[in-house]
This record gives structure tokens, C-alpha cells and sequence, in this order.
């Protein structure tokens, strides 16, 4: 091993080793720093896409989170990231509106529902009951709203919907509706 | 303050480092197979998150993110958690010679539980403010300890049972923990 | 040529990493729900692994030994994160399945324990020998316990998007159980279990 150079030695060998990997990292940040946020980019493009097929562009507004949706220049809906409290956790569901304020549709991004029951929430028959929707609408059925729950999976069903009524409702109430 | 305990809870038990998140699993079959080392085992790796956890925190929302340095966050938190490692030991060295032979090699073997650098990272992955990351810490050190603590029990009965040869040691207790994860699964549903 | 052809074959059975040392565990079982996840862990570890060891290895003289442990942390966390960010940039669906796990590839065992075991006392030639025979170990491994929990769990073989096979009855009723985490214990309980039974390996 290495022989005894004085107790300077370590620290000083450390300090160097410490200071080639800041250099190659931050090599490595510029690399790649552009490439990872087109990745980021063409992500939330697809992603939005699933509702708003014909999106050509879109913006983002960090302070509102609210999505912009583009198609020629002409603002053909807004988006909104949302988290619901789910049965096994959090559920991140991405809400499409109209511009009239109705609901586009939404997708459910992550979850960690029960498999086989509170996991159908990513189903497209339970999904595609909010296509249309207006604000009031969004309910449970024995809530006196239009969405059936799931059999057997009653809690997150209405995780899900009381979560994106909410959302609706607010944004609604600050004018984002037209 | 509910968020916090929810937080909490779900780190200990819905999301348990170890059943479920992977995390900590070295340690986990290395140290298990007596409950009083078990103990202190995880009563030394919650302190180490705790303080891992809140050092790392102001790290990296205040040093790195403003200067953009975030891609050096593997790095500088490896190296924390090193460090409080080593002084942690010597601390125990110095003050309680019976607790440092009682948990031998077991304490630099910290350095390497994924289950430190894990919730260091779960910290900043999941936008948790400082307080709500000192609760995921706590509760991820107590769910460490529990199925530790767990586990250990079991595996003292199980080494005077009389286990086919090919599973004895860690293919039951593998098995034990796929028991153990599975019966955690009730713990769904409590935190919503 | 003969201690190279046993360095190299040392980690694949003699001391596999995973099933005879239980090293790194953590991502084993973590990524292990299908064979995509698998190759992606298995490739990243190979590169950290080789790339420590080579660097390691080379630089084993004038490595402080106070600052040995220090030092090979840092290595190989500049290297881990090398292949995150690369990973982020080039491949980011791997990097989205994989998560947090590529990170945390800087406290698998296995690597720092070959750094300390093996690169820092051996040459350049032996430790990529080593650190090729381990990472082959360990994607034997973890693609065993991949292949038994996705076709299991999801009734067919996907790889990279082409099926390439799927048993009629699991298809459509997948023992799910196999894609949760208590499934992996079990899988990794029953092959630790077969292995010893084979008499690949030793008792404890």
C-alpha cells in the first residue's frame, strides 16, 4: 500500500480526488443538462397528448400549474397536475379541461391502489366518466354526481373524484373557466 | 401537523423501508439473528438517518439547488453520511466501550445501508419540506428497528426448529420476509 | 492466463455476489420485476464496476491508506452518477423504472467491496477480470429472479417491447404477488433454497 508520506498527505489526496470528480460531474451536467430536460419536455407533451390529441404546443405556468394546451395559436384547453389521497397512497392524476370549464378527461399518472380493485382507476371504463363533465356533475352517484364507483373500491373512487372536483371547482372559481 | 404524522406512518409501515422499498436489506439479514444486537442495530440507523436527514436537507435546497450543483447530490450526501458514520463511532467508543463491541463491524456497515442514502433521497425526490423529512426519517428509522426487531425474534425460534437443511439460514429467512411484507399489506389503507 | 480465467469465473459461481455472498441486495430485489429493468441494473453496474476497479486498481499505490475508504466513495459516486446522468439523458424510460436505485448503486456492497477486496491489492488486468466476472455473477442473478417474477407475475416475456413468449392461462390471471415486493423475497427464499439443494454452494 502506500507508503508514509506524511499526515499531510491523505487530505490533500482526498482534497484532489474531490475536486476531479466536481470537474467530471459538472462535464457530465453540460452534457447531458439539455438532453434531460428535452426528455423532461417531450414527456409532459406525451402525456398531455393522451387528452388533447391535437396539441401542437404548450405552456406552463409554475406559479398556478396550470398547462396551456396549443393548437395554431388558438388555446384549445388547460391542463392541471393533481394529487389525490388514495387508499394506498397518493394518486397524481392529470386533469384536462375545456375551455367552456367542462372536464377534457383525465389520466392517472401514478398510484398505489390495490391491484385487481383500486387500481382500475387507470381503466378507461372508469376513466372515460369524466369526459364532458361540467363542475357539478363530479360526484359518486350515491353522492348525486354522474361517476359510477368501482365494485368493491369505493375509497378510491372517491379519492379520485372529490379530488378532481375539487381542483375543477377552484380553478373554475378564479375564472379559468371562459 | 397531520401531514407530518401521515408522513410518518407511511414511512414505518405502509412504505416500510425494508419489506417494501428494498432498503436496508444487508444489514437486515447480517445483524437479525439476535434481538438485543438487532436493537441497537436500529436504534443506531434511525439516529444516523435523523441526522443524515437533517443535514442533507439544507444541503441541497440551500447549497446546491441555488448554485446548481444538484447532479453533485450523490456524492456530497454519501460523503455526509460517511462522515457522521465515523463520528458516531468514535462518539460510542469513547463514552460506551460495552455498546461499541456489542455492534462491532456492524457500525461502519452504516455507511452502506441503502436505507440512509435512501431516505436522504426520498427527502428530496418527494419535495418534503424540512419538518415532513425529519418525520420520514423517524418513521423510516422505526420501521427499520420493527422488522429488525421482528425478524430477530422469529429467527431465534427458528434456529431450535428443526428447518429443512437446504433452507436453513437465509432461504427462510427470505422467505419469513415475504411473510412478513405480506402481512404489512394490511397496513394499506391507514395512511389516505 | 490460468488465475485470470479463475478470477473471472470467481464471480460467477464460486462467490456469485448475490446468491453466495448476498451482496447488494437492495437493487436485486428493488428492480427486479422484469427483464428490461434487469439488463439496464446489470449494464450500469457492469460500468461502475469495471470503471472503479480499473481506476482503482491503477491508482492502489498512492491511495492513501487513511483515506482508502473515503476516497473509493468517492470514486465511485462520481461514476454512479455518471451513469445516472447518462441514463436521464439517453435512455429515460430505464431511468424512470430504474429510480433512485441507480443512485443508490454507490452503497452496493458489491462494489465497494471488490475496491477494498480485491482492486486495491491486485492489477489493472485481474480486477477488470474481477469486476466483469461479478457483474456477470450478479446479472445472472438478478435476470434469473426477473425471468421467474415477470413471466410469473405477468403471465408473458416482454423484452424491450418485443413478446416473445406468454403461457395461456397465466396471461390473462398473473400471479401478481410475483410483481410485489413480498414476491421477490419468496423467489430469491426458493432459489437461495434450490442452489444449496444442487450443492452449488455451501452451507452457512
Amino acid at each position: 500500500m502506500a507508503k508514509q508520506r506524511g499526515s499531510l498527505y491523505p487530505i490533500v489526496f482526498l482534497t484532489v480526488v474531490v475536486f476531479l470528480s466536481v470537474v467530471s460531474l459538472t462535464l457530465m451536467d453540460q452534457m447531458t443538462r439539455e438532453k434531460i430536460l428535452i426528455a423532461q419536455q417531450s414527456e409532459i407533451q406525451e402525456m398531455l397528448s393522451t387528452l388533447f390529441p391535437n396539441l401542437e404546443t404548450f405552456q406552463y405556468d409554475e406559479d398556478s400549474g396550470l398547462y396551456t394546451i396549443l393548437a395554431n395559436t388558438a388555446t384549445i384547453g388547460q391542463a392541471q397536475m393533481l394529487q389525490a389521497g388514495g387508499y394506498g397512497g397518493a394518486i397524481d392524476i392529470l386533469l384536462g379541461i375545456e375551455p367552456d370549464g367542462r372536464v377534457r378527461g383525465i389520466r392517472i399518472i401514478s398510484q398505489q391502489e390495490t391491484p385487481g380493485l383500486g387500481a382500475k382507476i387507470i381503466e378507461s371504463q372508469f376513466l372515460d366518466q369524466f369526459a364532458g363533465l361540467s363542475v357539478n356533475e363530479i360526484a359518486l352517484n350515491r353522492d348525486g354526481g354522474s361517476v359510477d364507483a368501482i365494485t368493491g373500491a369505493t375509497i378510491s373512487s372517491r379519492a379520485v373524484v372529490e379530488a378532481v372536483a375539487e381542483t375543477v371547482r377552484d380553478s373554475f372559481e378564479q375564472g379559468g373557466g371562459e | 401537523m397531520s401531514e407530518l404524522i401521515a408522513i410518518f406512518f407511511s414511512m414505518a409501515l405502509v412504505n416500510n423501508m425494508v419489506l417494501v422499498k428494498f432498503l436496508g436489506l444487508c444489514p437486515f439479514f447480517g445483524v437479525s439473528k439476535k434481538t438485543s444486537s438487532a436493537f441497537s442495530m436500529g436504534i443506531a440507523v434511525m439516529l444516523v438517518m435523523l441526522v443524515a436527514s437533517a443535514v442533507t436537507w439544507p444541503l441541497f435546497h440551500l447549497l446546491l439547488v441555488p448554485y446548481g450543483f444538484e447532479f453533485m447530490r450523490t456524492v456530497i450526501f454519501i460523503l455526509v453520511i460517511a462522515s457522521l458514520v465515523q463520528i458516531i463511532e468514535m462518539s460510542i467508543k469513547r463514552t460506551n466501550m460495552t455498546l461499541y463491541n456489542a455492534l462491532g463491524i456492524y457500525l461502519p456497515l452504516i455507511t452502506t445501508n441503502c436505507a440512509v442514502l435512501g431516505i436522504t433521497f426520498i427527502n428530496i425526490d418527494q419535495n418534503y419540506g424540512f419538518a415532513a423529512s425529519i418525520a420520514a426519517a423517524l418513521g423510516a428509522g422505526v420501521g427499520f428497528t420493527l422488522v429488525l426487531l421482528i425478524m430477530s425474534g422469529i429467527r431465534e425460534r427458528l434456529d431450535l426448529a428443526d428447518t429443512p437443511k437446504v433452507f436453513k439460514g437465509a432461504p427462510i429467512a427470505f422467505l419469513i420476509a415475504g411473510l412478513l411484507g405480506l402481512a404489512f399489506l394490511a397496513f394499506g389503507g391507514m395512511v389516505g | 492466463m490460468k488465475s485470470l480465467i479463475k478470477t473471472l469465473s470467481n464471480g460467477i459461481l464460486r462467490a456469485n455476489p448475490t446468491f453466495i455472498l448476498l451482496l447488494g441486495l437492495c437493487p436485486t430485489l428493488a428492480v427486479s420485476t422484469s427483464i428490461d429493468n434487469a439488463f439496464g441494473m446489470t449494464g450500469s453496474v457492469l460500468f461502475v464496476l469495471l470503471a472503479a476497479n480499473v481506476i482503482i486498481s491503477i491508482l492502489r499505490r498512492w491511495i492513501p491508506d487513511r483515506a482508502r475508504i473515503p476516497t473509493f466513495i468517492v470514486i465511485i459516486a462520481t461514476l454512479v452518477t455518471i451513469v445516472d446522468l447518462a441514463l436521464k439523458a439517453y435512455v429515460p424510460s430505464l431511468s424512470k423504472s430504474l429510480g433512485m436505485y441507480v443512485p443508490l448503486i454507490v452503497v452496493n456492497c458489491i462494489i465497494l467491496g471488490r475496491a477494498e477486496a480485491f482492486a486495491s491489492k491486485n492489477n489493472v488486468i485481474h480486477s477488470i477480470a474481477d469486476a466483469v466476472g461479478m457483474s456477470v455473477g450478479f446479472g445472472v442473478a438478478i435476470l434469473l429472479i426477473s425471468f421467474v417474477r415477470q413471466v410469473l407475475g405477468s403471465g408473458k416475456l416482454e423484452v424491450f417491447n418485443v413478446q416473445l413468449f406468454s403461457i395461456p392461462g397465466l396471461d390473462s390471471n398473473p400471479a401478481a404477488i410475483f410483481l410485489l415486493p413480498m414476491g421477490a423475497f419468496f423467489v430469491i427464499g426458493v432459489l437461495l433454497a434450490l442452489f444449496r439443494w444442487m450443492g452449488v454452494s455451501e452451507c452457512e
